[in-house]
């Protein structure tokens, strides 16, 4: 027998009387059923539960008590949360757009013409530098840039103030015009390596006679990444842009440590707005109501995204036949 | 066959990993008799920290073959994990919480904590302890302080006051600050001579906490009993909230508090107090061993000056946990705790006791903390602190008092912002 596994996971067998396929999708089933219960008890469960949670009036301690949907309606008229979820978006182009973006560009540009022009060993050292701040922590990637933006004696304004332009100076977390704009500006750098070292994999698989033909017909760089480099790494892009979007409606920690959501609420976010309404304010009903609303989104945008990824490679592979 | 047995492995690890994920854990934790579990998040150079640190030894002289186990944990970890700890198995013998009514409070009308009442009064407790002290140890059903049963006890107690570089001082030619002129005229001077006087932490405590100390130098008792203890009826358009809040306004205007603090952790400001860089300090007495450790500079303490009132309580608490197992041996730390010799070295290493031998204190500058503590204490001058009334009202103080700095919110809409979140958080009985 023959089996042959399609794209998104079908199986399909020439049937020689040996094997049925039946069996044979039992056998995968069977690989398949421990990480299907370890998702049950680590995902599902516990999302049923905060679910239910989200349902009651609980303070964390002693008994529920049931309110129906009464939490989503105060969620509905909360204008706190819905402006931790406007900074959210701001997120997404941070942690997302921007990111992939300049990534592209980047990669593009050690893939194409630093590693031919520099040596691979160059590029390769370029990449790893990009994907530095992604091996960090991010508890000690904020501490540090908290260091760079204080207000008095931080790196940059000090910077600033030693290059004539001490006029610039400003106090990037704490004054609320300006704290949104500089954790975006600490979220691009972290994000950045990500989708660089993805689309430089990607890049790999994309045949070099392409680069080889298009140069010989008198093609110059941006040419080369608009009509070879963009077309040919497309599933990444929908790959990185749909993983920095939940990361980025999910982000927490970098907020945590810059500013605690503050000034004065400038930089909250839905999680942290949970985190708060859970452990300060003790209002865990609440706080469930909170976390239940962004699982939802980022599960419908996540669902949107593989739509399209999935959708946009059916077409792709349909021109080509 | 050989499959049939990999699918009954894979069928015994799936449900073990059920299992696991949804039954509790033991945590770890022993239970027998010759155990005692003790979570406290003092630093071990506190203060505090060396005092605990002496009583485990002294406990373990006392109790042969009984061991200490003790898990240092932070403060916020037990903030936050608290009520589900001590819901569960895992929950230690006697764990030190903070206090108030949306802490230990919340807590005890809750019952996960034990009441100590039989046993506060058995050994004597209660008459050690101040009355200003003794209100955040007892909880009634509500779970609001200063009348019920006792479900804490403090072992020392904290307050905030001034702190001041007598050296920058000196170099302006001010006065120490004695009356609230003498403040303002030095802040006055420092601020024409490009020196922000305040240390201010925006995105912590110390900036609610000027707030708090400008209304509370112009009320009385009734006025924090009404706003912390529900007495009375809090109007936050009062005349000591409006005057604290416009004076709040009005000093980062004048450039007292800096405009930069606004994301200054408490950390930021003791380092500036420390550095030199802002002649004063407002904020309590949790700092003092670390400044006679690390300043370099002469300094001097006073209680905020024309206010009878100021914030302070009794210190964090020591709580038995309703699940605990070895509840006798708990009392008998707590009860070490008390004793003269710990209250003495706490007392030397730069805290507040409660119980401590006056003539024991021979660290001048711990003199002067316990002294200006007794005055306060004898005109029952502790106030407590602001974020204690309602459940996640620390946040909002933070993030009000932040607009205030920034200039982004008015001084009327300050107050309305904390009005509505008080009365949303304060209990309806």
């Amino acid at each position: 027998m023959t089996v042959t596994v399609e794209r998104g996971g079908r199986v399909t067998g020439k049937q020689d009387g040996a094997v049925h396929p039946r069996r044979a999708r039992d056998s995968y089933a069977l690989f398949l059923l421990p990480g299907a219960v370890a998702f049950l008890a680590v995902v599902i469960v516990p999302f049923l539960m905060n679910t239910g949670v989200s349902l009651t009036d609980w303070q964390g301690v002693g008994s529920p008590e049931w309110s129906g949907l009464a939490n989503y309606r105060e969620l509905l008229d909360d204008a706190e949360f819905w402006e931790s979820f406007r900074h959210s978006l701001f997120m997404v182009v941070a942690m997302a757009a921007l990111p992939t973006a300049v990534g592209l560009v980047l990669a593009a540009a050690l893939f194409d013409y630093v590693g031919k022009h520099f040596g691979s060993r160059t590029a390769a050292v370029l990449r790893a530098c990009f994907y530095l701040p992604q091996v960090l922590p991010i508890a000690v990637a904020g501490i540090v840039w908290s260091w760079i933006l204080a207000p008095d004696d931080g790196s940059l304004n000090e910077l600033l103030q030693a290059v004539g332009l001490g006029s610039w100076r400003q106090d990037w977390l704490g004054d609320p015009d300006l704290a949104l704009w500089s954790v975006m500006g600490v979220m691009v750098w972290v994000q950045l390596g990500f989708p660089l070292v993805v689309f430089m994999a990607g890049l790999e698989r994309v045949d070099p006679q392409l680069y080889e033909a298009a140069e010989l017909d008198g093609a110059g760089w941006w040419r080369r990444f608009r009509h070879i480099t963009v077309p040919q790494i497309r599933p990444e892009i929908y790959v990185v842009l749909t993983w920095c979007t939940i990361a980025a409606l999910k982000v927490f920690g970098a907020v945590y440590v810059l500013t605690k959501g503050g000034p004065g609420g400038a930089t909250n976010v839905p999680s942290y707005f949970s985190f708060t309404t859970f452990f300060e304010k003790t209002q865990v009903g609440y706080g469930a109501a909170i976390s239940t609303v962004l699982t939802v989104i980022i599960l419908a945008l996540s669902v949107i995204g593989l739509r399209l990824q999935t959708r946009a490679e059916d077409a792709e592979e349909g021109a080509r036949a | 066959m050989a499959r049939r047995g990999t699918a009954s492995a894979a069928a015994v690890l799936a449900g073990s990993l059920l299992l696991a994920s949804c039954g509790g854990s033991d945590g770890g934790g022993t239970s027998d008799a010759k155990t005692l579990r003790l979570w406290h998040y003092e630093a071990p150079n506190s203060a505090m920290g060396v005092a605990w640190t002496a009583a485990i030894k002294e406990f373990e002289a006392q109790h042969p073959g009984v061991k200490v186990e003790f898990e240092e944990k932070s403060f916020d970890q037990i903030q936050k994990t608290a009520p589900m700890v001590l819901n569960s198995s895992d929950a230690p013998d006697l764990m030190e919480y903070n206090k108030g009514n949306a802490t230990a409070g919340l807590l005890s009308k809750q019952g996960l904590l034990t009441d100590l009442s039989a046993e506060v009064t058995k050994r004597g407790w209660d008459k050690l302890l101040s009355p200003g002290v003794r209100t955040t140890s007892r909880y009634d059903a509500n779970g609001v302080m200063g009348s019920g049963k006792w479900y804490g006890v403090p072992n020392y107690a904290e307050y905030t006051m001034v702190y001041f570089n007598k050296e920058l001082f000196a170099k302006y030619r001010l006065a120490e600050p004695k009356t609230f002129d003498d403040l303002v005229a030095a802040m006055d001077t420092f601020a024409e001579n490009k020196i922000t006087p305040l240390a201010n932490s925006g995105a912590e405590y110390l900036a609610q906490q000027y707030v708090y100390q400008l209304a509370l130098s112009r009320a009385d008792r009734s006025w924090v009993d009404s706003y912390e203890l529900y007495k009375g009826k809090t109007d936050f358009h009062d005349a000591a909230w409006t005057y604290a809040a416009d004076t709040f306004a009005d000093w980062v205007k004048k450039g007292y508090i800096g405009k930069s603090s606004t994301s200054a952790k408490a950390e930021d400001a003791g380092v500036s107090f420390l550095q030199g860089k802002a002649p004063i300090l407002f904020s309590g007495s949790w700092w003092y061993g670390r400044f006679q450790d690390e300043a370099t500079f002469d300094w001097g303490t006073t209680l905020w000056p024309g206010s009878n009132l100021t914030p302070g309580s009794g210190g964090n608490l020591w709580v038995v946990p309703k699940s605990a197992h070895n509840k006798e041996l708990a009392y008998d730390f707590i009860d070490i705790t008390m004793s003269k010799k710990i209250q003495n070295l706490l007392g030397n290493k730069g805290g507040v006791p409660v119980a401590a031998d006056t003539a024991a204190i021979t660290d001048p500058k711990s003199k002067e903390l316990i002294a200006n503590f007794n005055t306060l204490s004898g005109r029952d001058g502790l106030a407590f602190y602001p974020d204690w009334p309602v459940p996640g009202f620390y946040d909002v103080l933070v993030s009000e008092t932040q607009k205030l700095i920034t200039g982004s919110e008015k001084p009327d809409d300050y107050l309305d912002a904390l009005r509505e979140a008080y009365d949303k958080g304060v209990p309806k009985t």
